[in-house]
């Protein structure tokens, strides 16, 4: 009895969908639509953590080592500082290796170039350049380098870096918050016209709902076509959202990938990492978001 | 079969539409309840599946009383009644053989069960051959004998017509009537709300006169007196 019950709910709602297929797509499109933006902005999201983790990845502490300083030492120093738990890498650059990298850095500016021509000799001092384990534990690295005592050392003042990663983190804190207002706010707009949508659809058919109870359908007879069909619109809505998404994410790459040269941005892979995540989460959302509207419709239009 | 006893009604603010309404219907009896617009007549039908609850009285269906019946029941109570309406009430999206399937459907019964019966009852209105036409597609006649199929296809005790020929010309209205006596015939209890003269005076049968919410004539064989 209840399976059969069951099996014509699952063909009452199909029939139903395919009988109103113009309705039925327009509220899959609107899904769809609510999908593609939320996967947009998590896109976007994705992004900006990529770049300022990228930006955050670049910051380095260099330690510049006096002109005369021994090269045996320059190494024993080196060793020193890799045993610090807060360093992740060291590298040393010595005054003749620093030399071609300072004109490559400088290639397009002549003067600078003339000046290191006319003074003929090499004014550039030996360095190590330290990157840390964990850019927020940057603090500890400092107070860490700030107790080594080494007279080799030529300057050890790290104030710049401080002030350049306090204004990181408060650009980095600031976008996130702006981003989970907007997000939340994006999301909340969606909800409403995913339900909105539903809603609709089901108050089209509130007539019908009508005479399903003066023939004696049960409520639960009535709804549940509803829910089945709010569970496959939210089914074909992922579905097809899966199949937009990574065609258009493949398109963008390139461009992205030349924006943000320099910059690992992998949005197609963050995607397919996280795809039974983020899939799995949209579909469990548009299914509630349309169970409960249909609930509400169904339950406003079947007191008869 | 039907009891109604002391029935009153009043709907906000106070449009009183049945007021202490007496009246028994024994099995297999074919009555016609007629009245002008507005009468109340409607609602005795509403209170009878369900969708109205008095204010008062006692309402006795088949043996049961439905005075204070609950949400839960009243699906129950429909499927035990045929109900016909003057504006048909036919899925528009089912076509009339899923229309009249449908009564079965709600009921649970068997798939084998319903291929059998449907057929039936739909040869005994003469839709037989446009059973698979959607509502749209045949007549305001043909709607209505559909939705009598619909009312008989779980064999009830009752049959309720609420102004059946309301919406259709005469020579469909007769046809519906005669549907009507014949499912009488078979045994089933009809009660027939109408304000059609012609149609209560050539059945010759006992007509009930509703006058503004009080039952003013309850003849054997009566006749349309107002």
């Amino acid at each position: 009895m209840f399976l059969l019950s069951f099996f014509r709910v699952i063909k009452f709602s199909l029939q139903d969908m395919a009988r109103n297929v113009w309705l039925s797509l327009i509220t899959v499109i609107i899904i769809v639509l609510a999908l593609f933006s939320v996967n947009l902005l998590l896109a976007v999201k994705v992004l900006s953590s990529a770049t300022v983790s990228a930006v955050k990845e670049k910051i380095d502490v260099t330690l510049y080592i006096k002109n005369d300083a021994p090269e045996s030492r320059i190494i024993a120093l080196k060793s020193q500082l890799t045993n610090l738990d807060s360093v992740k890498q060291i590298d040393y650059i010595s005054k003749q290796a620093a030399l071609p990298i300072f004109q490559e850095k400088n290639q397009n500016k002549p003067e600078i170039l003339q000046a290191l021509l006319e003074l003929g000799k090499n004014p550039l001092s030996p360095s190590l350049i330290l990157k840390p384990k964990d850019i927020d534990n940057y603090d500890s690295l400092i107070a860490s380098l700030n107790k080594i005592d080494n007279d080799i050392i030529e300057s050890k003042n790290f104030d710049d870096y401080k002030n350049m990663l306090a204004k990181i983190n408060s650009i980095t804190g600031k976008a996130n918050e702006a981003g989970l207002f907007v997000s939340s706010l994006f999301v909340l707009i969606t909800i409403l016209v995913v339900y909105n949508a539903v809603r609709v659809a089901i108050y089209t058919h509130r007539r019908e709902i009508g005479i399903m109870k003066l023939v004696g359908a049960s409520t639960w007879f009535i709804r549940a076509p509803y829910l089945v069909s709010a569970m496959i619109y939210a089914l074909i809505g992922v579905v097809a959202i899966i199949v937009l998404l990574y065609p258009f994410l493949s398109l963008i790459q390139p461009y992205l990938a030349t924006f943000f040269s320099g910059f690992e941005v992998d949005l197609v892979g963050y995607f397919k990492s996280n795809f039974l995540l983020i899939f799995g989460l949209e579909f469990l959302a548009a299914t509630l978001v349309n169970v409960l509207a249909s609930l509400v419709a169904v339950g406003k239009y079947s007191k008869v | 079969m039907i009891k109604l006893v002391n029935i009153s009604k009043v709907y906000p603010p106070d449009i009183k539409a049945l007021h202490k309404v007496n009246l028994h219907i024994k099995p297999g009896e074919f009555v016609s309840i007629v009245g002008q617009s507005g009468t109340g007549k409607t609602t005795m039908i509403k209170l009878l599946i369900g969708e109205e609850k008095a204010d008062s009285g006692k309402i006795v269906v088949g043996g049961w009383d439905i005075t204070d019946i609950g949400p839960r029941e009243i699906p129950v109570l429909r499927r035990q009644i045929g109900v016909v309406f003057q504006d048909f009430k036919l899925l528009q999206k089912k076509t009339i053989f899923e229309n009249v399937c449908f009564a079965l459907q709600v009921c649970g019964e068997p798939q084998s069960k319903i291929l059998n019966i449907v057929p039936q009852v739909l040869k005994i209105v003469g839709l037989e051959k446009k059973m698979h036409r959607y509502p749209l597609q045949v007549s305001g006649g043909e709607q209505q004998r559909a939705v009598i199929a619909r009312a008989l296809v779980h064999r009830p005790k009752i049959l309720l017509a609420d102004e059946p020929t309301g919406n259709l010309d005469s020579i469909n209205a007769d046809e519906i009537i005669e549907i009507l006596q014949k499912i009488n015939k078979f045994g089933t209890t009809v009660l027939l709300v109408t304000h059609n003269r012609e149609v209560v005076n050539k059945l010759k049968k006992r007509v009930v006169t509703i006058e503004n919410g009080l039952v003013v004539g309850d003849q054997a064989v009566g006749k349309y007196m107002l």
